[in-house]
């Protein structure tokens, strides 16, 4: 019938929040016993899990640096994430570049010259989809990071923006993004402002990236909040346990 | 710009507090998460976990902050092992190369045995000869386990083992139980035999290895092939249920981070007697050891 | 900020798939209650509580989902006020009806109507779970119900919120939890103010007491069931029409044995109270019981007139059906079904008259009785509406909408919407000819006024408008239009260069220089799609003062302008192209005639002449190479009314002329719009507005080819060269008509030309057929049509002159929508256009009877359809004298199944044969659903059927008694409108 309204008049988007809130996020970090560092995040009904391991010898030392640790990215959809069980191809390209993106975006930040001929692995798990994986895996990331003692400048906190009758809105659903909304995934350092990752993937008037882009970014400083709260959290209480 | 700006005026300035302690905030630990401005007091020499951005020393870790003197660096609570020149570790060959062998000792990088820094049979000074190179393998092959001493750093932060010491070598007879390297404190000695009769090494790695009581004879450096060979001495029953009990137990104590020292295995394990082996690490009995433990542990430090 | 506080999956279970949503439920959703305390208030809506005599405290009004949807006319009545919408009303009402649902949220946003939309779902405290074993209809009453509950609550006592359901069980419910609740008519009852309202709620689950037991319809399937047939393919859906010469005979189309094929419904059973335009699930009958298509034209009217009896309507109905059945010989049949259910009602409101015979006019005034209504529309069935003052409707236009179709009920039952006017007066009736195509025709808004250049008559092209614009002030621009034209698209220009090529150029009004995207002039035109010229009315796209002067390329002042500019050689060949914004100042606007004479006297030199002369040396090479490549020259029977000046009624018909300056315009347009479609299309090939003409199926031309080769005519239609050649050799001697005949019937055997956004069709699609070009648009009449328009802001773009544009010029989606909008608004233009000339032909031919020749052009079972080239009408002569039901018994024809052919004892009618007719006009009165022509035949003299010299003399009082009513006149034809 017709196009789903996206945005009621009533200023309610579908699942009743309004343009500019963030849905639910729910983090943890230390949940597998065998990483280095671990974390789980639930931004509304996108569910990720991340695990690291390193920095550590290299798998492959053909791929080894000299100068500074690689970073090495494994993006995963579990097949039961979204509402119809797909086969999952072995190498699937799409997953591969989600992947190399989140590679580029934490290469920047993980003080990788400290750690030379090491490597670092992030694997990530998205096991429900409701819109916004990358992102949600993004913060998973820097949870697990942080969470495995690893050296960055600062956090990396992703989040999605869109821009649908005349407005921007944050942080999409399913429903919003597979309506044809336009949707921009930025990743940035709360602390600078600085962004580390920029991503759109379809069309969006130059005039109106401007405000998507800087509501996007003011999500991820929302979403940095909240981060934190959870790593100064379990930081505390491991200090609880260890340091007395 | 703005942010950075709005987020560093948020951030308290312990400029001043920083000299007095690192115990800050009443009496809690100070805490910092990356991107946090540790002080701007350009007086302190940032270490490890921190980097300098416009003045400011910032954490680029979450963890605890350290200040040594002038020194400040954020030691993060769970990490891969950092070693020191000194520490004992316990680790795991993965790879015999020239003249050197590779050890997995959970660190950023394999540790490096180099051949000139064992003890080869046939007495301490001998000379390394063409046909040990050859042989390397009959000393340690692919997977085998052996404690050592950190003795020296490279360049790129690679640790250099050494086994010249009758406390070092192949390990046998026993098992390998892995907890964080944040868990076992630095302490005089890091070998230990329990009470129950298992040998305990705690490697500074978070390696530790938990095996039957061997009688060490100095002379057995002089025996060509006690300190190399694979075979394992025989091992009884109850033996093995002992060791299974010592490893159950620093599980239980990692699972709950606790601090992993002797006398701490010693308490969790007397806890755990009142349990078969294979229900200790079960959630509610595996805490119930530990707080008994821990109880014990602060009892036995009051007096 | 978040604000949720629990949030709740919804779990919704469809064929496989699992929908997990999120709903989060908010405190900061407020009442919007003057005066309250415990909301902090953004948006105050309801202030002024209603006060009736039923309800004792001062209240405001919650109505549930189906009085919004079925009471939609009552509700928007102007006393309807203070209303609070519950958010699930809403969303049930856009599931349900999406037009409804449009029309609530324009009462919602009328501040005046004090609509308020309360959003009860995502509240904390007006959420509810669905409960185990509820429906969800049945969640949803409760939902409105605690919503309802929750502000009486809420205010304290000191309003009334009263719940508005025609459910009798949820008022039951409602008063048990202490809710004041009020049926739509026992709340209109109340409002004595406006005693019209009562006429006007509509007949929802009211009991038929007439006529059930002796009629039922079988029952429609559930939804699950429907879904479930045509997912295993057991049912076929598809859009019923009803076919225009039959009411009993519908037809879909749908996918039968692997082909898109017209499956038939034939007879009243079968189409089970399908009306026209409706989604159908269709089950196909077994291949015994699959008929040809029916050869005879049926009238509900005619059936039925009279009938008040349902005994003898049943007899009649037999009598109708049977005639349909005559048919048994058929040979080749075609898919056969019948109507199980009814996936999607496409229901308007409908304009037509009261059926007179069903008014009791011994009834008191207040009364309230049952009446007919017919639809101007053929194809809609009568329908029974209450009213109590129906003796003051007949005669009257009125509008009226359907509410139901109960399955014992013969006929829909609905209720009056509002009157229009008299039957045959002309303002009343071009207001019909409006609303039936659905043509938006108020006034333009002040807002959208507001848009308009603030200097008004006096806006002139000042210094600062030539930025980026060429001069073209100096050039010799003319105008070529026809007489009496006040919005000028476009003008032309042509002069000869030092190399000796010449320079042409196409200037077009730059319209988009006026109307801004997205302001509400825009959006205004947007919605209006293209200007609809009535034959006594031009209904504008853009406000006056645009199309007719600031945007109109008159004569002797500056105007801005699109200009395409055309370098070309002596023989036509296009060396260099460019196209600008200008200024131009054009030297005369010449009408066609005008032109022409300029064209043909040989001592005129000026430069305006010997430019148009220039244009018309390239215009012939240009469409002679046009005719190469194989465009078509098609025809219609165009003609113009003369009207009375003041009285507006028409005193002349003549046909439309072509001549040389037509052409030569039209050969330019074409060109510009050629050239700009390749433009646009380079610069934007995802979003570019294109119109293209599919090549039609061969299956269209069949039988056109078999007629015709009777005539030792052949058409080939294989490509759209062939089939130009085969036009242009298809001559009869004798009759030269006969072409032009050909060409016309050949026209109606042709796909609609569309708009469509490149990027949703791949590029060999984007042929044009009858101009026989690869890529199409349309450039050259922005005051008139909207698609040019956003190909003039298209190729501003694309030339660098905006550097700045909306994305909405880029959303290939959007683009789509836009598309279908235009292209549904342009064919409703097309058929209000011949609507309105139909119209007007009536008028001509009231009070005249007129002797004139015709051919035919179809011939049936029972009659045959009559072209009239002199008025380009078309009628329909039956074969039979008398207008019995027996059908065709007493005809003096036997019809010829193989050669299609009617053949009588000393003539013989076939396609395209001469016959000479009597037509006149049969007057739309009391009864009549509308104006009909008539024709008769009067050669060949065929007895029995022919009418004679004094039979058409005596036509005038035949007239007279029929508009009397005395009696029925042997009526022997009828037209069949022109579509």
């Amino acid at each position: 019938m017709s196009r789903l309204e996206i945005i009621s008049p009533e200023g309610l988007r579908v699942d009743g929040r309004r343009p500019l809130e963030l849905r639910r996020v729910n983090s943890r970090t230390a949940v597998l016993s065998q990483a280095d560092g671990s974390a789980y995040i639930e931004q509304g009904n996108t569910k990720c899990l991340a695990a690291v391991y390193g920095p550590r010898e290299p798998t492959k030392r053909a791929a080894l640096l000299h100068d500074r640790a690689l970073i090495n990215v494994e993006y995963s959809v579990a097949s039961f994430s979204s509402g119809e069980r797909k086969q999952k191809l072995r190498r699937d390209r799409r997953l591969m570049e989600i992947a190399s993106t989140i590679k580029r975006t934490f290469e920047n930040v993980i003080l990788t010259t400290t750690f030379p001929r090491s490597e670092i692995d992030i694997y990530l798990q998205v096991l429900q989809i409701d819109g916004g994986a990358l992102h949600t895996a993004i913060n998973a990331a820097t949870l697990a990071l942080v969470d495995a003692g690893i050296p960055m400048t600062d956090y990396v906190c992703a989040c999605s923006a869109g821009y649908v009758n005349n407005q921007a809105i944050l942080d999409l659903n399913y429903l919003e993004e597979s309506a044809e909304i336009p949707t921009l995934t930025v990743a940035l350092l709360p602390k600078s402002g600085k962004i580390t990752m920029l991503g759109l993937e379809s069309r969006l008037h130059l005039d109106k990236l401007e405000p998507v882009i800087q509501l996007a970014s003011d999500g991820c400083k929302q979403l940095k909040e909240n981060i934190d709260a959870t790593i100064r959290e379990s930081t505390k209480s491991l200090a609880k346990t260890i340091l007395q | 710009m703005d942010a950075s700006v709005v987020s560093a005026a948020q951030m308290p300035d312990y400029g001043d507090d920083m000299a007095v302690d690192n115990e800050s905030d009443d009496g809690n630990t100070h805490i910092v998460t990356p991107g946090e401005v540790v002080t701007r007091d350009t007086a302190f020499m940032r270490g490890h976990g921190t980097y300098t951005e416009d003045d400011a020393l910032v954490a680029s870790m979450a963890g605890v902050v350290d200040r040594v003197n002038k020194l400040i660096s954020v030691r993060p609570l769970r990490t891969r092992y950092n070693g020191e020149i000194g520490d004992v570790v316990v680790g795991r060959i993965t790879e015999v190369g020239p003249r050197r062998w590779k050890v997995d000792i959970n660190a950023r990088q394999d540790a490096v045995l180099l051949l000139s820094s064992v003890n080869l049979p046939g007495g301490v000074q001998r000379r390394k000869t063409e046909s040990d190179e050859l042989q390397m393998r009959s000393f340690f092959g692919e997977g085998d386990m052996l404690s050592a001493e950190v003795q020296a750093f490279f360049q790129d932060g690679a640790a250099s083992l050494h086994t010249r010491s009758i406390k070092y070598g192949k390990l046998r007879n026993g098992s390998l139980v892995i907890v964080p390297s944040a868990l076992v404190k630095r302490t005089k000695s890091h070998f230990a035999t329990l009470p129950c009769g298992v040998d305990v090494i705690l490697g500074l790695n978070g390696y530790i290895w938990v095996a039957k009581h061997v009688a060490i004879s100095p002379e057995i450096v002089n025996q060509p092939d006690a300190l190399y060979h694979n075979e394992n001495e025989p091992i009884s029953d109850a033996e093995r249920q002992t060791i299974a009990r010592v490893c159950s137990s620093i599980v239980a104590l990692s699972r709950h981070n606790n601090f992993i020292n002797d006398t701490m295995i010693v308490y969790t394990f007397e806890a755990s007697m009142g349990h078969p082996v294979k229900d200790m690490l079960k959630p509610d009995i595996c805490q119930q050891i530990v707080l008994a433990a821990r109880a014990q542990f602060r009892e036995a430090s009051l007096q | 900020m978040l604000r949720n506080k629990a949030f709740i999956r919804k779990t919704k279970r469809g064929t496989i798939v699992k929908v997990v949503k999120e709903h989060y439920l908010r405190d900061d959703i407020y009442c919007g209650v003057a005066g309250c305390k415990l909301c902090v208030e953004q948006n105050v809506v309801l202030t002024s509580p209603r006060t009736s005599k039923t309800v004792n405290t001062p209240h405001f009004l919650v109505p549930d989902t189906n009085v919004l949807y079925h009471q939609i006319d009552v509700i928007e009545h102007k006393a309807f006020t203070d209303v609070v919408v519950l958010q699930t009303v809403l969303e049930e009402l856009r599931h349900r009806s999406f037009p409804v649902y449009n029309r609530v949220r324009s009462l919602i946003s009328d501040p005046a109507r004090r609509f308020y939309v309360f959003s009860n779902e995502h509240n904390r405290e007006t959420y509810i779970e669905k409960q185990k074993d509820e429906t969800p209809n049945d969640r949803n009453d409760r939902a409105i119900r605690a919503a309802t509950r929750w502000y009486n609550e809420h205010v304290g006592g000191r309003w009334t919120f009263v719940l508005v359901t025609d459910d009798a069980d949820n008022r039951k419910k409602a008063q048990a939890e202490g809710l004041t609740t009020f049926s739509v008519r026992q709340y209109v009852a109340s409002m004595t103010d406006h005693p019209e309202l009562v006429d006007m709620v509509a007949a929802v689950d009211e009991e038929h007491v007439d006529e059930e037991d002796k009629f039922s319809y079988p029952e429609h399937l559930s939804v699950s069931q429907m879904s479930a047939g045509l997912r295993s393919g057991a049912f076929l859906q598809g859009k019923l029409s009803i076919s225009s010469n039959n009411f009993l005979e519908g037809s879909i189309f749908a996918e039968v044995d692997k082909e898109e094929k017209t499956v038939m419904i034939v007879g009243r059973e079968h189409l089970n109270r399908g009306i026209h335009g409706d989604v159908v699930a269709v089950q196909l009958l077994p291949r015994s019981e699959w008929r040809a298509p029916v050869g005879v034209i049926l009238e509900e009217e005619e059936v039925e007139n009279g009938d008040d009896e349902p005994v003898n309507a049943e007899d009649s109905m037999a009598r109708a059906e049977d005639r349909m059945n005559v048919d048994e010989a058929a040979k080749e049949t075609v898919p056969t079904g019948k109507i199980v259910g009814i996936i999607k009602r496409n229901w308007r409101p409908y304009c037509g008259t009261i059926d007179k015979s069903s008014v009791r006019s011994s009834s008191g005034l207040s009364t309230q009785q049952m009446v007919f209504f017919w639809a101007m529309d053929k194809k809609i069935p009568k329908i029974r509406i209450r009213t109590r003052q129906a003796e003051k409707l007949v005669g009257r236009r009125i509008v009226v909408a359907i509410d139901g179709w109960a399955k014992n009920a013969r006929y829909p039952s609905g209720h009056y919407i509002r009157t229009l006017g008299d039957v045959g007066e002309q303002a009343t009736e071009t207001e019909v000819v409006l609303l039936e195509h659905d043509v938006p025709f108020a006034p333009f808004s002040p807002q959208v006024l507001s848009f308009l250049p603030p200097e008004g008559d006096s806006w002139i092209v000042r210094n600062e408008h030539l930025e980026g614009r060429e001069d073209f002030r100096h050039l010799d621009v003319c105008s070529i239009d026809p007489p009496g034209c006040t919005d000028i698209d476009d003008a032309l220009h042509c002069r000869s260069l030092p190399n000796g090529n010449f320079e042409v150029g196409v200037h077009i009004a730059d319209v988009s220089h006026f109307v801004k995207p997205e302001n509400a002039m825009d959006l205004e035109a947007r919605r209006r799609g293209t200007t609809v010229y009535l034959v006594n009315k031009r209904i504008d796209m853009l406000p006056g003062l645009l199309g007719t002067n600031l945007c109109s390329l008159r004569s002797n002042v500056d105007r801005l302008a699109f200009s395409c500019i055309w370098e070309m050689t002596q023989n036509a060949d296009v060396v260099n192209v460019r196209y600008t914004k200008s200024v131009i100042r054009s030297k005369a606007s010449l009408t066609y005639d005008e032109a022409q004479a300029r064209l043909d006297d040989a001592t005129l030199t000026d430069p305006v002449t010997m430019g148009i002369k220039g244009l018309n040396r390239l215009a012939k090479q240009l469409r002679a190479r046009r005719m190469e490549a194989g465009a078509l020259t098609l025809a219609s029977p165009e003609i113009r009314f003369k009207l009375e000046e003041d009285q507006q009624d028409p005193v002349d018909v003549e046909m439309k002329e072509l001549k040389e300056t037509n052409a030569l315009v039209e050969e330019f347009m074409l060109l510009a719009n050629i050239w700009v479609a390749t433009k646009i299309y380079s610069a934007f090939p995802e979003s570019s507005m294109l119109r293209r003409h599919p090549k039609p199926p061969t299956s269209n031309f069949e039988a056109l080819i078999k007629a015709v080769g009777e005539l030792g005519i052949t058409l080939d239609v294989q490509t759209s060269k062939t089939l130009a050649d085969s036009l242009d050799k298809a001559v009869v001697p004798r009759e030269p008509y006969i072409n032009k005949l050909i060409r016309i019937m050949t026209t109606r055997c042709m796909m609609q030309a569309v708009y469509f956004c490149s990027g949703t069709i791949s590029e060999p699609d984007f042929w044009h057929y009858g101009l026989a070009t690869r890529i199409y648009t349309h450039f050259t009449s922005p005051i008139r049509r909207y698609s040019d328009l956003v190909v003039h802001r298209l190729l501003a773009v694309a030339i660098g002159y905006e550097k700045n544009y909306s994305s909405e010029l880029i959303d290939k989606v959007k683009l789509k929508e836009l598309c279908d909008v235009l292209n549904y608004r342009h064919r409703m233009a097309q058929q209000a256009s011949r609507s309105s000339v139909e119209l007007f032909t009536n008028l001509f031919f009231k009070d005249k009877v007129i002797k004139e020749e015709g051919y035919v052009v179809r011939v049936m079972k029972n009659g045959f359809s009559v072209l009239i080239p002199k008025y380009g009408i078309e009628g329909y002569v039956y074969s039979t004298r008398e207008e019995s039901a027996d059908g065709g018994a007493s005809s003096p024809f036997t019809y010829d199944r193989d050669s299609n052919r009617l053949v009588a004892m000393n003539a013989t009618i076939k396609l395209f044969s001469k016959v000479v007719v009597v037509v006149n006009v049969e007057e739309a009165g009391g009864a009549a659903r509308r104006s009909k022509l008539t024709l008769r035949l009067v050669e060949p003299n065929i007895p029995g059927l022919s009418v004679n010299e004094s039979e058409i003399k005596s036509g005038k009082e035949l007239l007279e008694m029929e508009k009397n009513g005395i009696g029925r006149p042997n009526k022997k034809s009828k037209t069949e409108r022109a579509r």
